[in-house]
This record gives C-alpha cells, sequence and structure tokens, in this order.
C-alpha cells in the first residue's frame, strides 16, 4: 500500500507541476484573441478593439490575478467561457467533443493494441521468417509516417476522387443524434478513415515491443519444458510466452489511453471531425486562452489518471512491487 | 476578410466533383426556396444571435435578423438605401442626426417597431463598453425620441461621417432585450427581429436553417423563404461544396477561379470588384539608425515605389483578380471621383514601375554601391538592408512582397521577404520595431476611412494601417477636417490637399487596390448582383450590409 500511496503523492506534485505549465504555455504565444479575430479580417476600428477587449475583461487581468482564478477554477471545475465562442462555457465545448474524441482515438488505441500485440506475438515466434521480415519493418515505416500523410492521402483517393467515405462531420449535416442503426452506421462511416490513419500509425507502436519482449522470453527454459513436455504450439506461445511478455504492453497500452483525450488533432483537423482535436487547434489559433486551458487541464488528468492505473496494475501483475521491495 | 487566405490545393480543384453525403442538403420542403450560403467559417456553429456579442454572434444575426436603420452603399459612393428609417437629416448646425422612422414596421412576434426600440438600442450604443459594439460611444452625446416615430442623436463634435457609424449599431427589440440582465452573456437563442429571416427553423451543430419572418414589412419582395448556413471550417472544405454544387452564395478566395472552380460547375459566375488600396510603407522610426536614414529620404522612397512591378503582382500574386494602383498617395481607381490631378501629374511617375527611374533616382541622390555586394549603401556608406514583412498564410500578400523585393534588388537596394504570424506582425509594426512591410486598407463609402487609419497619427499603434509613422500634424488637421462640413465640393477640395501632402512625400508606396471575392450559383436563384448589375458590394460576410438589398434582389429559377 506504501507503494501506492507514494504514487499518489508522485503523481499529485505532477499535477501541480503541469497546471502552472498549461497556464504559462497558451500565454507565452505571441497575440491575445483580439488580435486574432483581425487576424482573420474582422473590420473593427480602434474603438470597437477597445470595447472587445472589456467584453473580455480578464485579459487585461494582471497574471497573479488570471492565475489564482485559474488555479480555483480546477477544483470547482469551473473553467470560464470561450472567448471564440463567448459566452458558452469551456466545459460546454469541451462535452461537446469529449465524447467524439473518446470513441475516435480511444477505438483506434484499443483496436491498435489488440491487433499490434496480436501480430507482435506471431512475429515472435516465427522470427526471421517471411512474415516477421516484412511485418516488423513495415509496421516501423507506418509508424515513422506523419498521421497528416495517412490523413491527405486517405481523403483525396476515398473521400474526394472516389467518393467512398465522407470528408467532414461525425455524422451526416441535419441528422438527428438517435439510437438507431440508421444513425450509427451513419456515424461509423463517418469515423472509419480517421480511425484507420490513426490505428495504422499506432500499430507499430505496440507490435515491435511486443515481438522483442517476446523473443527474449522465448529463449528461457520454461519454453523449451513446455514444448519438450510436448504442448501445443498454441498453448506455449499463448500461456507461456505472450502471457509474460505482455506485461511492458500493458504499460504502453495505459499510456497511449491517456493520451487519447489529446485527440488525433491532426486527423480530426483534416477530417474536420468536431473532436477535442479540432478544438484544441481552434483554441490555438483564436487564443483561446480557456479553452486551451480546460483542453490542457483534461489531458493532465487523464495521462496521470493512466499512468496511475498503469502503476496499480503493476502492482497486481508483478508480485515484486507488491512486497515493496522488502 | 478578403485578405485572409488558406491556399486551396489544387488537389481538391481537380478531384472535388463530389463530396459524399458530408453536406448535402437535408430534405427540404420543395415548396420552400432555400438559399445555402456562407458568411463565416467555423469549427462548428453555436447558436447566438445576440447583436451585441460582435465576434461570436452567428454571422446572419445582423441584417438578416436585425434590420439597420438605413444601409449605405459604399460602390454607390455613399448612396443611402433606408431601411427601419425612411429620412434622416442634420441640424443646421451639424450636432444632431434626425432619423425619421417607417411607420409600418413590426417585430416577427407581432409587436409595433417605434422610435423606443432605436432610443434604446442606440442608448445601449451611447452608454459605450462591450455592448457599444459599433464603437461610437465616444461620439454620441446623447439619443432622444421626439415623437413615436423620430429620433434625435445629439453628437459630442460636428461629424459628417457618423451616419454610417451610427447605422453599424444593431436596432434590437426593447420589450426582448430591456428584460436581459447582462448583455454580454445573453445568446438570444430565439431572436425577435425586424429582418427577414427571424425564425430558426434548425439548429445542429453542422448546419442552420433561418426561415420568413411571418410579419416582416417587405415580406411582398422577399422571395427566398429560408437561408441554410453549412458548417465549413475552411477554403477547402468550401470549395469542394462549391463545386459539388451545394453553396448559392459565397465570398471566399478561390485561387485561379475560371480553372478551379467555374470550369467543374457551370451554374458558378463571379464578380470582383475594386475593395480598398493596398500599399508597402517603409518604418520612418525604425530602430535601425542606417535603414532609418534612407527610410527618411523622400527620393530613396520614390526609388522604392518606382521599383514595384505592379502589373506582375496584379497578374501573379493577384489571380489578375486585383487591379493597379499608380495613385501617389494610393487612393485607387474605386475612389477615383475624388483623384487630385495635378497632383497625379506631378508625383503619378514615381507609382509607375521603371527600373532604371529607380536606378537613377537613387544615384542622384547618392547610394551608392561601396562595398561591392551588388546592393547600395546610403550616401555616408552605411548599409541599407531590410526585410518586408507579410503575414504568414497569407499567400497572395506574401507573393506580393516577393515580386517587390525582386524589383527592388533590382535597382540595387537590398530588401527580402519576412512572414511572422499575424499577431507579431501586428504588434511590431503598431510598436514601430520593423523596417518595412506590405498591408491592406478597408475603404469605404468616401476615402475619409482610409486616410483616416492609415495617415492620422492618432491611429498609428491602434493597427498595422498607419505603421510609416510618420507624423504630419498638418494632414491630421486636414483629415479631421473631413467631417466637419457637410458640403461636398468643400470635402472633395480637402481630399485633394491631402493628395498633395500625402503624394508629395511618397508617405508610402502604393501597389493595387484588391477586389471584393463573390462567388455565385445561378441554378437556383437569378438576380445575382454582377458586372452588369453593379447594384450594391455583392459580398455575404457579416461587415457587409448591403448583402441585405442583395437577398432581396434574388428570385428563385423556376
Amino acid at each position: 500500500m506504501g507503494f501506492i500511496l507514494r504514487r499518489l503523492v508522485f503523481y499529485f506534485g505532477a499535477f501541480l507541476v503541469a497546471v502552472v505549465i498549461n497556464f504559462i504555455l497558451p500565454r507565452a504565444m505571441p497575440g491575445d484573441p483580439i488580435t486574432a479575430m483581425l487576424a482573420g479580417g474582422a473590420m473593427l476600428d480602434a474603438q470597437q478593439v477597445a470595447n472587445l477587449r472589456e467584453t473580455f475583461g480578464f485579459i487585461d487581468a494582471p497574471v497573479y490575478e488570471q492565475f489564482w482564478i485559474y488555479f480555483k477554477s480546477i477544483f470547482s471545475w469551473e473553467l470560464g467561457v470561450s472567448t471564440y465562442f463567448y459566452p458558452t462555457p469551456v466545459t460546454e465545448i469541451l462535452g461537446m467533443a469529449f465524447g467524439w474524441t473518446l470513441f475516435l482515438t480511444g477505438t483506434a488505441t484499443l483496436l491498435a493494441f489488440a491487433f499490434g500485440a496480436s501480430l507482435g506475438i506471431v512475429a515472435a515466434w516465427y522470427r526471421g521468417g517471411k512474415f516477421d521480415s516484412i511485418a516488423s519493418p513495415l509496421s516501423l515505416v507506418l509508424q515513422a509516417t506523419p498521421q497528416l500523410v495517412f490523413g491527405i492521402v486517405i481523403l483525396f483517393t476515398f473521400g474526394v476522387n472516389m467518393d467512398l467515405i465522407p470528408i467532414s462531420y461525425a455524422y451526416t449535416a441535419g441528422a438527428t443524434p438517435e439510437f438507431t442503426w440508421v444513425f450509427i452506421k451513419d456515424v461509423l462511416h463517418h469515423a472509419i478513415a480517421p480511425i484507420f490513419c490513426i490505428f495504422i500509425v499506432q500499430l507499430g507502436g505496440f507490435l515491435v515491443p511486443m515481438r522483442n519482449n517476446m523473443i527474449n522470453l522465448l529463449g528461457e527454459d520454461y519454453i523449451t519444458m513446455g514444448k519438450a513436455k510436448g504442448l501445443s504450439n498454441i498453448r506455449v506461445m499463448l500461456n507461456y510466452g505472450a502471457r509474460n511478455a505482455i506485461l511492458p504492453s500493458v504499460t504502453a497500452l495505459s499510456m497511449a489511453l491517456g493520451f487519447v483525450v489529446g485527440g488525433a488533432m491532426v486527423v480530426e483537423v483534416i477530417f474536420n471531425y468536431p473532436g477535442l482535436g479540432t478544438v484544441l487547434y481552434n483554441a490555438i489559433i483564436n487564443r483561446d486562452y480557456q479553452v486551451i486551458q480546460g483542453q490542457l487541464l483534461i489531458m493532465t488528468i487523464f495521462m496521470l489518471s493512466f499512468n496511475f492505473l498503469a502503476d496499480v496494475l503493476y502492482v497486481f501483475l508483478d508480485p515484486r512491487l507488491r512486497k515493496g521491495g522488502k | 476578410m478578403l485578405a485572409k487566405l488558406t491556399k486551396v490545393s489544387t488537389a481538391v480543384a481537380m478531384g472535388a466533383t463530389m463530396l459524399a453525403g458530408a453536406i448535402s442538403a437535408p430534405a427540404m420542403a420543395a415548396d420552400k426556396a432555400t438559399l445555402t450560403l456562407v458568411s463565416e467559417m467555423k469549427p462548428s456553429w453555436v447558436r447566438n444571435f445576440n447583436p451585441f456579442l460582435a465576434t461570436s454572434r452567428l454571422a446572419t444575426t445582423n441584417q438578416f435578423i436585425y434590420e439597420p436603420l438605413l444601409v449605405v452603399n459604399e460602390i454607390k459612393g455613399g448612396e443611402v438605401v433606408y431601411r427601419l428609417a425612411n429620412k434622416h437629416y442634420f441640424s443646421d448646425d451639424l450636432k444632431t442626426v434626425y432619423f425619421e422612422l417607417k411607420k409600418d414596421v413590426k417585430w416577427s412576434d407581432g409587436e409595433a417597431f417605434t422610435a423606443d426600440d432605436v432610443v434604446y438600442s442606440l442608448g445601449v450604443a451611447a452608454k459605450g463598453g462591450a455592448a457599444d459594439v459599433a464603437g461610437i460611444s465616444a461620439k454620441i452625446a446623447g439619443v432622444k425620441k421626439v415623437d413615436d416615430y423620430k429620433v434625435a442623436v445629439e453628437l459630442k463634435d460636428v461629424n459628417t461621417g457618423i451616419v454610417a457609424e451610427i447605422v453599424r449599431a444593431p436596432i434590437v427589440a426593447e420589450h426582448v432585450f430591456s428584460k436581459v440582465a447582462d448583455l454580454t452573456t445573453f445568446t438570444n437563442e430565439n431572436p425577435v427581429g425586424t429582418g427577414p429571416f427571424t425564425q430558426v427553423d434548425t439548429f445542429t451543430p453542422q448546419v442552420y436553417v433561418q426561415c420568413r419572418n411571418p410579419n416582416y414589412y417587405e415580406n411582398d419582395k422577399l422571395a427566398v423563404d429560408c437561408i441554410r448556413m453549412p458548417q465549413l471550417a475552411n477554403n477547402d472544405q468550401l470549395l469542394a461544396a462549391a463545386i459539388k454544387g451545394d453553396l448559392d452564395w459565397t465570398s471566399a478566395f478561390i485561387p485561379d477561379i475560371d480553372r478551379v472552380l467555374v470550369s467543374q460547375n457551370k451554374h458558378y459566375h463571379y464578380w470582383f470588384p475594386a475593395a480598398g488600396s493596398a500599399s508597402f510603407m517603409v518604418n520612418f522610426k525604425t530602430p535601425n539608425a542606417n535603414n532609418a536614414k534612407a527610410f527618411n529620404d523622400v527620393q530613396f522612397r520614390r526609388a522604392f515605389s518606382m521599383a514595384l512591378d505592379r502589373q506582375a503582382i496584379v497578374d501573379i500574386a493577384g489571380y489578375g483578380y486585383w487591379s493597379v494602383n499608380e495613385y501617389p498617395d494610393a487612393l485607387g481607381d474605386q475612389f477615383a471621383a475624388w483623384a487630385n490631378k495635378d497632383s497625379i501629374a506631378k508625383y503619378g511617375k514615381y507609382s509607375k514601375f521603371n527600373i532604371e527611374g529607380a536606378k537613377k533616382l537613387l544615384k542622384d541622390a547618392g547610394y551608392k554601391d561601396v562595398d561591392g555586394d551588388g546592393f547600395v549603401e546610403n550616401p555616408d556608406g552605411t548599409k541599407v538592408e531590410f526585410k518586408i514583412l507579410a503575414p504568414n498564410g497569407w499567400s497572395d500578400f506574401i507573393n506580393t512582397v516577393q515580386i517587390g523585393v525582386e524589383g527592388l534588388q533590382e535597382v540595387g537596394i537590398n530588401a527580402s521577404v519576412s512572414t511572422p504570424e499575424f499577431a507579431i506582425l501586428t504588434e511590431k509594426v503598431q510598436n514601430a520595431d520593423y523596417d518595412a512591410q506590405f498591408t491592406n486598407y478597408f475603404a469605404g463609402p468616401d476615402p475619409f476611412k482610409y486616410y483616416n487609419t492609415a495617415f492620422h497619427s492618432e491611429q498609428m499603434d491602434k493597427a498595422r494601417f498607419g505603421g510609416h509613422h510618420n507624423v504630419d500634424k498638418e494632414l491630421d488637421a486636414l483629415i479631421d477636417s473631413f467631417n466637419k462640413t457637410g458640403d461636398q465640393d468643400e470635402k472633395v477640395a480637402i481630399v485633394h490637399k491631402i493628395q498633395e501632402r500625402i503624394g508629395s512625400n511618397q508617405t508610402t508606396m502604393a501597389a493595387m487596390s484588391t477586389n471584393y471575392n463573390y462567388q455565385y450559383n445561378t441554378k437556383r436563384f437569378t438576380g445575382w448582383f454582377n458586372d452588369k448589375n453593379p447594384q450594391a458590394r455583392p459580398v455575404v460576410w457579416p461587415d457587409t450590409p448591403e448583402r441585405l438589398l442583395h437577398v432581396l434582389n434574388l428570385k428563385p429559377v423556376k
């Protein structure tokens, strides 16, 4: 229990540091919400600009005051008001996008884990074989390819030229969200391309570590013993090898899930998908500090929580940690 | 808005013959004439029809829900088209403006529109602060009701240009807004307006529809039943939707429009009337002491101006949409009627592309290449070397500066391009912490707005337009005097003096006049404004009140 408590304290400290950085980052960017509007071509004279600044009054408050307001808001979960969508509360804007991102990136990450880990097991078992020598390097290449490239290629090939997939939105404009097969099908149709883009890039991140761990384990004596006992290949591969090799991958998965709410900004923007990535992108462009802070806060909380979860999981999976080093 | 450009990939152009289901119209009742327009690009629609929230209200709020007192028709030299008002005039001392109101106007909820609504609305503006979206509180002393259909606006100073500013203030229903506790947090989800489209029919984050006001006072003239706004986040998405034929009325920048859009969809047409001027300028107060020597020399600025290949700028950077501007003060053809022919005769040659002439000017003024690097030095031998700023991502501006730089280098001036982010550029220019830039200006019904923003010393630290930072008190006084008279001849005489002053000094280097972007689709509607029917500025962006006249002119194709 001491281990978990120590981790908790550590994470709380990390949270505080992150919170301070979240506050500083948006303000370190040049410009402010009003200049961003002018950059968009708004024709406002000096008096109008001054009046607008008054609307968003908090921006001109001294920095320490802004920080105090921000710091309090974290614990009351009153994340302020968006300037771009004034006076819509930040929580509402993030709330609208949260579900879509969780669905999009979450699905892609789980799929990437399932496929990546399975293929990693196979690649390790037949290491040096045809499958391994194609799948492993290929997955690394895919991992190194920016999502931007996949996004644009898929958008233009399947979306624009072949007209197979929609190129915008989470569901057809004007449709009413409801729990019917027609609507679910519509949502899946809109999600398939972005999910694929995120999935394909993440795949290698699960496949290669799984394969390498597995190869290390396959040299162990108990594997040879298992084989010698006449156990089936499948049983040795899965129960003896994979089960032990998957430990680090579980950590990787929980970290990846922590990243999920960061959204896949590039993919979401390319497919005009109404998720947190699009929200963050738009907020940065428009210097919408409150939204940026809110989004960074959610990312921080998720990241730390899933890290913590991984720690806890480890305690249960690895008996050595349970004894706390005694 | 005309200047904010997103580079549109040609791939979209060639491939986007179809745009799968994404923004196709939901089934509309066949008997409703629905006009699809793009009056702003945002990542999502949020329901907000409060006209006092100048930046977050939906772009279809003004004019379409809240009609103005009158519309000032900019391309007709500021001709007034009466809307809620049917007459306006100044008192003899020019310190009060009277508006007489139409008597047959009703709010969309059936209540009568009266002077009380106008007094309330302009009162909100006069009080100042955040809800003064027109920015007029400093100029207005008070608003008074004369009778049920007549309002007096008292001015602090004589200002004959004030009407165009007053009518930017939204006119709202007193019986609705006076009950709102805080105007700046109200989202007015179910608006009560005087305009043509007050009934919100559909509202989702991806599309919304506004339909006919049952009590609209010009329902007999209005042939469009509903306006529909699909959410599009950027120019690429807009172009794809346009090619597919989903859109009727847009004002986006589309490069090479004949090939990219018109050849893909035969129903599409465009018209690009001239908009504001655009100029290069050097910063008279640059922190670089050596550059400052050159920048403060009128002969150097003239040589700079002569090095600009304006035709190439128009043809290449502007895709031929712009027009060459060779006015010594960058006034532009849109204000040709105000031009001072004497000044043009005297200084016009400095605004014409002439490489040899520029070289000679530099040589005669003592600029020569001392260190043999191919670029001239100051007469005292110090180096002249500077960057010309254009906002990051504004591809047409960047190309313009690039062409300018080629000419400058050819005459021996060591200039190069720099493209900081807009916010950084603005900050540097306002604070005089830079060397040179290229900027556009906003037009207006008369040249006042241009001169005031570009040359008045009070404006120099407020926007990028006055970035030359050349303070000229006599010029300030001339600009201030423009709106102190109601006499047109006197105004023209003032403008002539202004032109002489700017032209003789070559304060800025005119490049071109930009254009208004406007595309329309004749498949579903006719009656569009175009070069054969140039009734008013045709743009659909919300800062163009003339769009109200435009929508009233449209008829569905039978």
